[in-house]
């Protein structure tokens, strides 16, 4: 059967790239990057192939002896289209990395680890057995905390791999929990198990395990209040952040949510806590990238804010629209970053302060960026617009309109933040000298040219997806509605949801929001003293809500009591042993206590 | 009657495994107790693992203890343990007393015979394990790894100058003096 | 009394467990302590043949000994190895003198 063997091609292919490339070494750097771009891109072709097997059929059953169940890999629509964005996005980014990461050292550390990481997310999506998606998951964790610590030299660098690491560790252990409680109650490590059955287990262990999946889902995707991950892991390279943010890590949370939604539709508050974290996340980040003032943290937090309107979906119930949305997204925000890893590839500096003036000087690399920002505040015809619209309505729809009033103000932040972040690099001019640039003796002005070739390349297919991806709304919502039957998805066309859209006077709404938006950056000095009123939430903002704060208080907390508990280590292997067999003559008391 | 007394041969060995005052008549020892295992593992029927461990664990393990050995030197020390005597007593036989209670209680249980399952040695190790196999052999290329660093060292060894030597020995106690201190004064 | 191998090999699989425990606890020599694991170890091998004579399932407790037995020897060329670096660094093989594993 052709699906198998294309399911196998798009997870070994890039491991098997990573794992040549890792033998290779650093001796032939041109050598390496193009083994890293073809293994990307043949990857993307295979996943591209899989489309038309779609199914709900177990299309490869691989025997592992009877502990640990069959590994199983299941091609469904949900699985293929992710599986589609993490390969394709992902080799885009290859293909950007080979301009942006040109002359650094260890390529082959760095395009082993993103071509494992690739390979790890379509694993991710394409398995249909619990084991093996907890496997998965570990691995994507831990290629994002390598690929953000990439420079180990810089201190940032290597701290925020770390807070990457633990915040989603702490996602993980949630995972587990789940994944060993349905194997527990069920016996069995299937996805369709736990889909189909979930109404057998009782009810409390039904909880247990829901709440245990949304806990890695919000690490994952880094939802409030686990977010403060995300910011952080800006210094990695920026191929790298547009495949965390796009193509790889932060879509698995809403991977999994959609994926066993049906199973805990019934769990109480489950929905409704899905649904307040979403909002909540799209509100307070979008009130957060208005305020940062690094190009890459504005990006960052906006992913947290759109990954709450997707999250806020799959709570409401819409399969479709968070889907389609994390398509959407997929492609802008992708788009956005590689122009983002442009601009500060060819100025050096990140600040937005030290950037502006460069719509003359780059306009190629500006037209990018300001398609991407339009997308992304959901300006018609791009493919932000339409997902955007389908996650509003079923809002309205579904949650009542205290809700979709809510995603209103979160529409019209978003559209100010993208058009400040767009204004501030391009066209305003720069407030402060790049230090850091002329220090190195790059006198700026001279050399900032237009983004190079392969760059272009990267960027000139974002754009043409940017403006096309949603016309592939038909071929999707068909492929959900064939393959993920109990997820209760329509087929909804082409045509359909343009009537749709352009027929509800909530479009309409949505869009003075986003031309609301607009309009106050546009009049920001007419409106100077009110922003001085709203300074408290500025602050607030700026001081990420007093997130980082709980954060700080919680890593003291862990060290406080790791210090306390040093006293237990006394360095010697003999009354190390009395630990052990103490806490082995406990276990067996306790194991007593039974009979 | 025959299998009782090797079983008490075999715990004598390992008794005498410990408490010989020369390394290399505790490996001695070590590998009687393994060769006997073997024979217990006979008298149990698992044939296969009996050879391996006859080969393995008396032969293999024990040219292994006896290169260590030699490698490291005949230095065997009796030191005064650590871990006051009455308590390790205590402990061991508490461990053995609950997991005979433990055991008593399993064996009282009916035996669950199950009469369809009847697979071979290879067939179990091939199917019903085929994960634990091939981390079995993740972990013998681990011991392989082992090995190696086991014969370089005696190879770094020949160039190594005494002086070397003689400064991590003198090194060392200063750094550990204080851990000693400490822990006598608790 | 009249006792089944079955029987006796509890009593077997309990003193050769004792004797591994106290020794782990008592010795202060690194080649000692992985003879005392070996020891140990020898318990494990029993215990799981004769749990696999006793619920029929022969085969499996044959080859769960088998795995047990091939990565016990692993850890025993392991820890050698790791003893004679340690008897290299740091000029002995007293564990008590290796402290600074102290958190």
């Amino acid at each position: 059967m052709l699906a198998g063997e294309l399911t196998v091609l798009t997870i070994a292919l890039p491991w098997f790239g990573a794992l040549c490339i890792w033998l290779g070494g650093n001796k032939a750097p041109r050598l390496t990057e193009r083994a890293a771009v073809a293994f990307s891109v043949f990857a993307a072709l295979a996943s591209g192939a899989l489309i038309p097997f779609a199914t709900n059929q177990v299309v490869l059953r691989i025997p592992v002896g009877g502990v640990f169940g069959e590994f199983t890999f299941v091609p469904d629509g949900l699985g293929i289209l992710l599986a589609c964005i993490a390969t394709g996005i992902g080799s885009l980014a290859v293909i950007f990395s080979l301009d942006s990461m040109r002359g650094e050292k260890e390529l082959a550390r760095y395009y082993a680890l993103v071509l494992l990481f690739i390979g790890a997310m379509a694993g991710l999506v394409l398995t249909g057995s619990l084991l093996l998606l907890f496997f998965f998951w570990e691995l994507v964790a831990f290629c994002s905390y390598a690929l953000i610590s990439f420079h180990n030299d810089d201190p940032k660098a290597v701290a925020g791999g770390i807070k990457a690491l633990v915040i989603t560790q702490i996602g993980g252990v949630g995972l587990a929990v789940g994944v060993l409680l349905t194997y527990a109650q069920l016996g069995s490590y299937e996805f369709d198990a736990l889909l189909r059955h979930s109404a057998q287990m009782p009810r409390e262990i039904l909880g247990i395990i829901a709440f245990g999946f949304l806990l890695a889902a919000l690490a994952k995707s880094a939802q409030v209040p686990f977010h403060t991950w995300l910011p952080d892991a800006m210094e990695a390279p920026t191929p790298v952040s547009a495949l965390i943010h796009a193509a790889t890590m932060v879509n698995a949370g809403i991977y999994l949510l959609a994926r066993f939604y049906p199973a805990f539709v019934n769990v109480p508050a489950w929905t409704t806590t899905v649904m307040a974290i979403g909002m909540l996340s799209a509100l307070l980040a979008a009130l957060m990238a208005l305020t940062a003032n690094d190009l890459k943290r504005v990006l960052a937090y906006s992913t947290i804010s759109q990954l709450g309107y997707m999250v806020f979906a799959v709570g409401v119930g819409a399969t479709l629209a968070s889907q389609f949305h994390l398509l959407s997204h997929a492609v802008f925000k992708a788009l956005l970053f590689l122009a983002a890893g442009a601009v500060i590839h060819l100025t050096g500096t990140r600040a937005l302060a030290q950037l502006g003036g460069l719509s003359e000087r780059m306009p190629f690399v500006r037209n990018a960026f300001v398609l991407g920002a339009l997308a992304l505040a959901g300006v018609p015809l791009l493919n932000g617009f339409w997902s955007k619209e389908l996650i509003l309505e079923a809002g309205a729809q579904n949650a009542g309109m205290a809700a979709f009033i809510l995603l209103l103000f979160g529409v019209s932040i978003t559209a100010l933040y993208a058009t400040r972040v767009t204004w501030l690099v391009f066209w305003a001019p720069p407030r402060e000298t790049n230090k850091v640039a002329s220090s190195n003796g790059h006198s700026r002005p001279k050399e900032i040219g237009d983004a190079p070739r392969a760059m272009r390349i990267a960027l000139g297919v974002l754009v043409g997806a940017t403006f096309t991806s949603w016309l592939l709304i038909g071929g999707v919502s068909e492929m959900f509605a064939r393959t993920l039957t109990l997820a209760n998805v329509h087929v909804l066309t082409l045509f359909e949801m343009m009537a749709e859209i352009f027929l509800t006077p909530l479009t309409w709404i949505a869009l003075g929001a986003v031309g609301f938006g607009v309009w106050l950056w546009t009049a920001r000095e007419r409106f100077a003293n009110v922003r001085a009123s709203w300074q408290f939430v500025t602050r607030a903002a700026e001081n990420s809500f007093g997130f980082e704060w709980l954060n700080a208080q919680v890593v003291r907390a862990t060290m406080g009591a790791a210090a306390r508990l040093r006293v237990t280590q006394t360095g010697q292997l003999n009354w190390n042993m009395v630990g052990i067999v103490g806490g082995f003559v406990l276990v067996l008391a306790v194991l007593m206590m039974r009979w | 009657m025959f299998s009782g007394l090797i079983a008490i041969a075999i715990i004598m060995c390992a008794v005498q495994a410990i408490r010989a005052a020369r390394l290399l008549s505790s490996a001695v020892w070590l590998a009687g107790a393994s060769a006997l295992t073997a024979l217990w593992l006979y008298i149990l029927g698992a044939q296969q693992p009996a050879v391996i461990e006859l080969s393995v664990g008396a032969g293999l393990v024990t040219v292994l203890f006896i290169f260590a050995i030699s490698i490291s030197g005949e230095e065997a020390f009796t030191a005064y343990p650590r871990v006051p005597r009455k308590l390790a007593l205590l402990l061991v036989v508490g461990a053995v007393a609950l997991l005979a209670v433990d055991l008593a209680v399993a064996s009282g249980m009916p035996r669950a015979v199950d009469e369809r399952a009847v697979s071979t040695l290879s067939d179990t190790f091939w199917n019903a394990r085929a994960l634990d196999m091939l981390v079995q052999m993740v972990l013998i290329f681990a011991g392989v790894l082992g090995v190696l660093n086991l014969i370089g060292h005696e190879e770094i060894k020949e160039v190594e100058t005494p002086g070397e030597i003689q400064i991590a020995q003198t090194h060392l106690p200063q750094v550990v003096e204080p851990e000693n201190e400490e822990l006598l004064r608790v | 009394m009249n006792l089944s191998p079955l029987d006796t090999a509890i009593f077997l699989v309990l003193g050769l467990f004792g004797v591994g425990f106290y020794a782990l606890l008592i010795v202060r020599h690194l080649i000692k302590l992985v003879i005392a694991l070996q020891i140990l170890v020898k318990a494990a091998v029993v215990a799981l043949a004769a749990a696999g004579a006793a619920s029929g399932k022969l085969e499996l407790g044959a080859s769960l000994a088998l795995s047990v037995i091939v990565v016990d020897t692993v850890v025993a060329v392991v820890a050698l190895a790791l003893a004679l670096q340690v008897r290299k660094h740091f000029g002995t093989l007293d564990v008590s003198e290796l402290g600074t594993l102290r958190g």
